[in-house]
């Protein structure tokens, strides 16, 4: 089971979200704006966060940099869930460190197996890391 | 106590017609602006009241009708089992519940089955789809489309569209060319999604215009829309009287490089409208048309300016190279900054040897403020 956060503003896809990734077996916290999400992380571990892009306070792209330039949070995996399709901040997301992204609207199916997938290649990544040392 | 009443007005009536006029008009302003401002809050309160019953019923009834999607659709169990979507059955106790019969509560739940699909797409969207047919939702928004209330109008073509439920032509068509530019623009918007022959049949008949926002709400959509039957435009190019209807049409031929419209659009070339001449011209610069480049040389003292400068950018976008000589004596001799500016980079952009050889030449022979554009034009940070 892994901790995840989403961080939506859409109270409507939020709940779908947390409930299709609670079916999945996730443990799922919630955030509604880029402040709310700053303090769940701050507070909270997590394995993967979902991020909206357009939020009021801190938008997705403001937390993708903060998570990667937080040398503790740095681990954590990243998908941008957004229905922003240019390329431009597609390209920005992924160059600011997000993992994944994926564009509104989602499949269910699809986003569940792009965090499965994530979580795996995060845990063969971490037993690479633990072997070298 | 009636007839106190009456003595009291009629008394005050008497008074009042033996005050001057002036004061008369005075006092029959002062009435209406009370009785206004009486009606004013009046409309005010009812409509805050509406919208407050309406928030009301909405934070009771929303998270039962959330609940209910979650349970029939996102938790749904036989998601993820390659089970065809329309053999998915619902629970059908949950759908006949006594309280989705209720309009206010079917509407609201029309509205959250909307955002969802927004949010959704493949299985999860399908199931949201098939539940909104399911309980006959598609009936409600159909009988909203008969109202006579544009708005209405406009939430029913929205909903059916959103849900990628077929309206009927005879419905729909009509309201394509309404006088009312935002259910036109939803009606032609719907159109386009939901018809999967013919989605520029309303073109045919479209005798009000094509808004700029509009063009380029539908343009998005054309673009975005899966499997849409791409026509050639040139056939409202040719035959189409709606003038924002054949702009709207040069820009699609533009964006889907349809060559085999070059000659129909060579035809605006002679027309009278220079707005139109200047459209035709950019829609040839970005299709490359090398044909059009000797009648636009032709054609080129003629035209105004904005039809001059298209010229030349188009020029600089077919880059034949034939007409390099042409383009120096605009650069050199024009009196117009824009035309400078435009031949120069219409010369750059030919990036040939010749034209290369060229931009040399010219550094070398011509005045100062002219070096400054064609150093200005050479910078490809610069693109405007």
């Amino acid at each position: 089971m892994s901790n995840i956060l989403v961080i939506e503003d859409d109270d409507i896809m939020l709940k779908a979200i947390r409930n299709i990734l609670r079916k999945d077996g996730h443990e799922v916290l919630t955030a509604k704006d880029g402040k709310e999400a700053f303090e769940r992380l701050d507070n909270d571990e997590y394995d993967v966060v979902i991020t909206d892009l357009m939020m009021p306070y801190a938008n997705g792209l403001e937390v993708v940099s903060r998570l990667r330039s937080n040398p503790t949070k740095r681990h954590v995996g990243i998908i941008v869930c957004s229905s922003v399709g240019n390329e431009e901040t597609i390209t920005e997301a992924f160059r600011l460190g997000a993992d994944d992204y994926l564009k509104k609207p989602i499949m269910a199916g699809e986003l569940m197996i792009r965090i499965r997938k994530l979580l795996a290649n995060r845990s063969s990544g971490a037993k690479l890391v633990t072997k070298k040392k | 106590m009636w007839r106190d009443l009456v003595d009291l007005l009629f008394q005050a009536y008497e008074q009042f017609s033996l005050l001057p006029l002036f004061i008369e008009i005075a006092l029959a302003f002062i009435v209406i602006a009370i009785l206004a401002t009486i009606i004013a809050y009046g409309a005010i309160m009812y409509k805050r009241y509406k919208s407050y019953v309406h928030e009301k019923r909405v934070a009771f009834i929303g998270p039962i009708i959330e609940e209910m999607i979650t349970e029939q659709v996102l938790l749904n169990e036989n998601l993820g089992r390659d089970i065809p979507t329309e053999e998915i059955e619902f629970d059908q106790a949950a759908l006949n519940d006594k309280v989705y019969k209720k309009p206010f509560v079917r509407q609201i739940l029309i509205e959250t089955l909307v955002q969802y699909r927004k949010n959704f797409r493949g299985e999860v969207g399908d199931l949201l789809r098939k539940l909104y047919i399911d309980m006959d939702l598609q009936k409600d928004s159909f009988n909203k489309l008969k109202s006579l209330r544009w708005e209405k109008k406009i939430k029913a073509v929205v909903e059916l569209t959103q849900m990628d439920i077929t309206i009927s032509d005879v419905t729909i068509l009509p309201l394509t060319n309404s006088t009312n530019p935002s259910l036109r623009a939803a009606a032609r918007n719907a159109y386009v999604q939901l018809s999967k022959n013919e989605p520029f049949k309303f073109f045919d008949i479209a005798t009000e215009p094509l808004l700029p926002w509009d063009q380029l709400e539908l343009f998005k959509i054309i673009t975005t829309t899966k499997d849409i039957a791409i026509p050639n435009f040139s056939r409202w190019v040719s035959y189409s009287t709606n003038k924002s209807i054949v702009s709207f049409c040069l820009k699609l031929i533009a964006h889907y490089d349809q060559q085999s419209a070059i000659p129909a659009v060579m035809e605006l070339l002679n027309n009278k409208d220079h707005y139109f001449r200047a459209d035709a011209i950019a829609c040839l610069g970005k299709l490359s048309a090398d044909a059009a480049e000797e009648k636009m040389v032709r054609i080129y003292n003629h035209q105004p300016l904005n039809c001059q400068i298209e010229i030349l950018k188009a020029m600089g976008s077919i880059a034949s190279g034939r007409h390099l000589e042409f383009l120096k004596s605009e650069f050199l001799y024009s009196s117009n900054f824009d035309i400078r500016m435009n031949a120069a980079r219409a010369i750059i952009r030919h990036n040939t040897q010749n034209s290369r050889l060229l931009v040399e030449e010219l550094m070398e022979m011509t005045y100062e403020e002219n070096q400054l554009i064609i150093k200005h034009c050479l910078n490809p940070l610069i693109k405007y």
